[in-house]
């Protein structure tokens, strides 16, 4: 009934506005689709209850819409959103319990196709060069059936695949080299995988303990948060130190080690379109230049009353995904010039990562 | 007694003792059960007890037969999975499940899965609403479940077997035998099932795949008049599971699970006068393998095994007023990939006072203080009265603290395991209004518990789930229970219906709990004439809030026909033909997890 009726609301809803496009032919830029010039904050939702969902903020913040998915398609996005990686046209979430991708008209968020074969766990998804490189743990209990999906973009259906070491997590490429950055995924693991994606050649780049989020910074590096072990209910516990790692796209070689003290284990980094890197230690917010190869001793802002789980960065504008996964998630909008906060914005349960479009 | 020759081994070694005593012995009990306090601690306390002719009469599972006969919700991921129940606005561990007198719900999760119970195995299965730790321990929060089997001291033997068949290729195999005299008795129980399970999720094109199940539950137990004051009595459960999990609408699913439960008791208990001593051995085991991939040969494991010895003592300073004392030992020892292995040592003394003060008033006091391992102590106590007032009308009331103590899982579990949780705490009324008329028969109870100190798992800011003793619930409601039969020349019409409204509120949200509705109801209606017999079911569902979204509300309906044939003087063969879901109604009651279709079964029951 409820979903029925949201279809309904959206579809009154695209006629008003296509016919408001018509009507105004003044008007420069055909808009795209309803879900442009905003933010998309994807939501896991509970492991195991299908509950994962999309929200979108527009830039003004004057438009919200939770679970913008099944408002424009009428079904159930579908169970753990890990992640949506983006092309030009489309969006592709992917959703590590139901082993599929939603393929997505990333304006209209219209369903383009669904991924349903041949993934296992996927986690990550990149886009180059006409296809789509998707990290799968395996079997979650199997350290060695982890591997990285290929997909072929025009038949939206895996075409390749290449074995990888354990818990392979986020992925990016540069300069046709795919960098896959394996956390572990039940255990720790502590390398990068390189994989050319020419012959689809594996080479490995060794580095601190549980690697997650990378990105490239401004000077054409690849930057690696390795949030350290922290198995303290082992006997004996294993912990080791966290770091920022450098690495030289050119050559693989390891250009600076920032670890952390012993008992710090941040978890969340991004990476302006700039210089800045920023990321979450204890409930507080750093900030790290490129050309620094320390680590800052000050944080910028305290986010200790929320529970970060995600977090993007424009301009100066930070937005923080306040997660909750009992009832509904906030995302929190700071004005880093001034460290304060400029709004709240109610989103759904379980928000995790946030995208711009 | 005609084929006694094949129980000989069990009965050698104490015949001939019974033998020699035959004489002696003047006046036995004749059908004895293990959990006497059951009803006679239970002045005010609602118990509504399912008979064995309501038993055969539902589905053998234990969800089946309660969500039809009793006010309790049931969340199943899928049918034949696993299964735990509402009592009350309560969650899955706050209720208990008391196996012959000895809660039995897990150490590791701290419930009992409703789908692993074959009720076949039971004579009678009691449902008693309401706090109940000072008598069973934790979890008895919302209620508890009693499954008794009863020893039959009289000259019988009678052997049922069943066998069914049904839609999704569904098999069922039932055998049971009764025997005995007046100085031995035992019962062995068999039941199997097994079903593909495979049936289609209406309004799409998908099946339930991954569903298949099948499961083994074997009961046997033994008594001994050894003296005219000492009887005997072995007690054995065992269950074998096997089943695969189905997914959800929008996860698939590939993973398998196996499960074991062995339970064994030995007791002795002695009359004396107005003395009675009951001494029980216990053994409790408990094992799962979990396959993630039914396909590979990796699996996580967990067991437990649990020893227990209890001393009841009983005295019966006249028919008026009686006590009883309960001391209890218990040390349970689990094993698992994911929490070591972790012991509890549990010591526990309980004292029940029983008196009818007139005959109006009756009353009990209950007292019990645990100490465990952990440090925890809880101290629980409860009083309750049962006022006869009129012939037909009559008032039960009660009052208790309850709590449950954190599960090996809450405490050890890694990662997340919490030493530092506290025992979860419940303080409870109950009153309740009994109209009792011979053709009819009305119970309206209203309740209020609440419980402090909720164990519940939340991530913490590494993204690693902990229980911790959070929140705060208050739970209250309404319940009708009505019964009634006649019988208007030969034609007999027996009607039960049952129906709740619950609240149940997290006090810091003013939310009502998910998976538990504000409404439901059931009711049975039967029409029999010489041999025929007509049923049919109901069930009312009312919406349920799931996290962040809801469940809509259903109706549902069950047929059943059958037909008794009398083939020789003493043996019997019943008929029965039953249609399931009879509206083929989408249901679910459990998010994204639909429920079976309209489907049949054929059973044939011959009892010699």
């Amino acid at each position: 009934m409820k979903i029925n009726k949201l279809l309904v609301l959206a579809l009154l809803t695209s006629i008003f506005i296509s016919s408001c496009s018509e009507d105004s032919d003044d008007t420069p830029v055909v808009p795209k689709g309803n879900y442009e010039n905003g933010l998309l904050i994807s939501h896991e939702g509970n492991f195991g209850q299908g509950n994962a969902s999309v929200s979108f903020v527009s830039d003004d913040l004057l438009t919200v819409e939770n679970n913008v998915f099944s408002n424009v398609n009428g079904s159930p996005l579908g169970d753990t959103a890990q992640s949506i990686a983006f092309s030009d046209e489309f969006a592709y979430v992917v959703l590590n319990v139901s082993n599929k991708i939603e393929v997505l008209n990333r304006y209209t968020f219209e369903s383009v196709a669904t991924i349903n074969s041949g993934l296992l766990n996927p986690r990550y998804m990149t886009v180059s060069n006409g296809k789509g490189y998707v990290t799968n743990w395996g079997d979650g209990g199997d350290s060695t059936d982890d591997f990285v999906a290929i997909i072929d973009l025009d038949t939206n259906t895996v075409s390749n695949t290449i074995q990888v070491g354990e818990g392979p997590e986020y992925i990016l490429e540069n300069e046709y080299l795919l960098y896959v950055s394996h956390k572990g995924g039940w255990g720790v693991n502590n390398i990068i995988s390189v994989i050319d994606i020419s012959d689809n050649n594996v080479g490995t780049i060794e580095v601190n303990d549980a690697p997650g989020a990378m990105a490239l910074d401004s000077n054409g590096n690849l930057v690696v948060l390795c949030s350290g072990a922290n198995q303290y209910w082992l006997t004996p516990a294993v912990e080791t130190l966290a770091s920022i790692t450098r690495i030289s796209t050119n050559n693989s070689a390891i250009l600076d080690v920032m670890e952390f003290a012993q008992g710090e284990h941040p978890s969340i980094m991004t990476h302006d379109d700039d210089d800045e890197l920023f990321y979450v230690l204890n409930g507080e917010v750093y900030e790290l230049d490129d050309s620094s190869d320390v680590l800052p001793t000050s944080a910028i802002l305290d986010v200790s009353s929320i529970s970060a789980y995600g977090i993007s960065v424009d301009d100066d504008t930070l937005y923080v995904a306040n997660s909750n996964f009992t009832e509904e998630s906030d995302l929190l909008i700071y004005d880093l010039d001034s460290a304060s906060l400029i709004e709240t914005v109610e989103l759904s349960i379980g928000a995790a990562k946030i995208y711009f479009n | 007694m005609k084929n006694i020759y094949i129980l000989l081994p069990f009965v050698l070694g104490f015949s001939t003792v019974a033998k020699a005593q035959v004489d002696a012995v003047q006046k036995l009990d004749e059908v004895v059960i293990s959990d006497t306090k059951l009803l006679d601690y239970a002045n005010g306390i609602k118990i509504e007890i399912l008979s064995d002719s309501i038993i055969t009469n539902n589905a053998t599972s234990l969800t089946g037969l309660l969500a039809f006969n009793s006010n309790i919700y049931f969340k199943e991921n899928g049918f034949g999975m696993v299964s735990s129940p509402s009592f009350r606005g309560t969650n899955a561990s706050q209720t208990a499940v008391v196996w012959n007198g000895i809660n039995i719900n897990s150490q590791l999760n701290g419930q009992t899965d409703f789908n692993t119970i074959n009720t076949s195995n039971y004579n009678s299965i009691a449902i008693r609403s309401g706090g109940g730790s000072v008598q069973y321990g934790s979890g008895s929060i919302g209620g508890s479940i009693h499954l008794n089997n009863n020893l039959s001291f009289t000259e019988h033997f009678e052997t049922v077997i069943r066998t069914g068949y049904g839609s999704f290729n569904s098999k069922n195999l039932g055998f049971n035998t009764g025997f005995g005299s007046k100085l031995w008795t035992g019962n062995v129980a068999v039941s199997y099932l097994d079903s593909d399970n495979d049936y289609k999720y209406l309004g799409t094109s998908q099946v339930n795949e991954n569903g298949e199940f099948s499961n083994l539950n074997l009961n046997a137990n033994l008594g001994f008049y050894v003296s005219s004051k000492d009887i005997v009595k072995l007690y054995h459960q065992s269950y074998f599971g096997n089943r695969n999990f189905s997914g959800t609408l929008v996860g698939p699913s590939k993973s398998k699970y196996e499960d074991e439960n062995f339970r064994t008791m030995l007791e002795w208990s002695r009359i004396s006068g107005k003395f009675s001593s009951k001494v029980k051995a216990v053994h409790l085991h408990e094992l799962f393998k979990y396959f993630e991939n039914k396909d590979k040969a990796n699996f996580s494991l967990g067991s437990v095994n649990t020893v227990l010895v209890n001393h009841n003592f009983n005295v019966r300073f006249s028919d008026k007023l009686q006590f009883k004392t309960i001391i209890e030992y218990s040390n349970t020892k689990g094993k698992g990939d994911s929490f070591k292995e972790p012991v509890r040592n549990a010591f526990s003394t309980t004292a029940l006072l029983n008196h009818k003060l007139n005959n109006v008033v009756r009353y009990g006091i209950n007292l019990r203080q645990d100490f465990t391992t952990g440090g925890e102590r809880p101290f629980v106590y409860s009083v309750d009265a049962g006022l006869d007032l009129f012939e037909h009308y009559h008032i039960q009331i009660n009052g208790s603290k309850n709590y449950r103590i954190p599960t090996f899982n809450d405490l050890y579990w890694q990662p997340g395991g919490n030493l530092d949780l506290v025992p979860e705490s419940s303080y409870q009324i109950d009153l309740g209004q009994h109209f009792n008329y011979p053709n009819f028969n009305v119970k309206l109870n209203g309740y209020y518990i609440n419980t402090k100190d909720m164990i519940q798992w939340v991530p913490d800011n590494t993204g690693i789930w902990s229980p911790i003793n959070i929140g705060e619930v208050a739970s209250y409601g309404a319940e009708v229970e009505v019964k009634s039969h006649y019988t208007i020349n030969k034609n007999q019409f027996n009607f039960s219906g049952h129906y709740s409204y619950t609240v149940s509120e997290d006090l810091e949200t003013n939310k009502q709990l998910i998976y538990v509705p504000f409404h439901k109801g059931n009711l049975s209606v039967s029409y029999g004439v010489k041999r025929f017999t007509l049923r049919y079911q109901h069930m009312f569902n009312g919406d349920v809030s799931i996290l962040g979204n809801s469940l809509s509300e259903y109706d549902f309906g069950n047929l059943n026909m059958s037909y008794l044939f009398n083939l020789t003087r003493e043996t019997k063969l019943t008929l029965n033909f039953k249609v399931n879901n009879l509206y083929n109604t989408y249901y679910e009651n459990v998010a994204l997890r639909p429920m079976p279709n309209r489907n049949v079964q054929v059973q044939t029951i011959i009892k010699f």
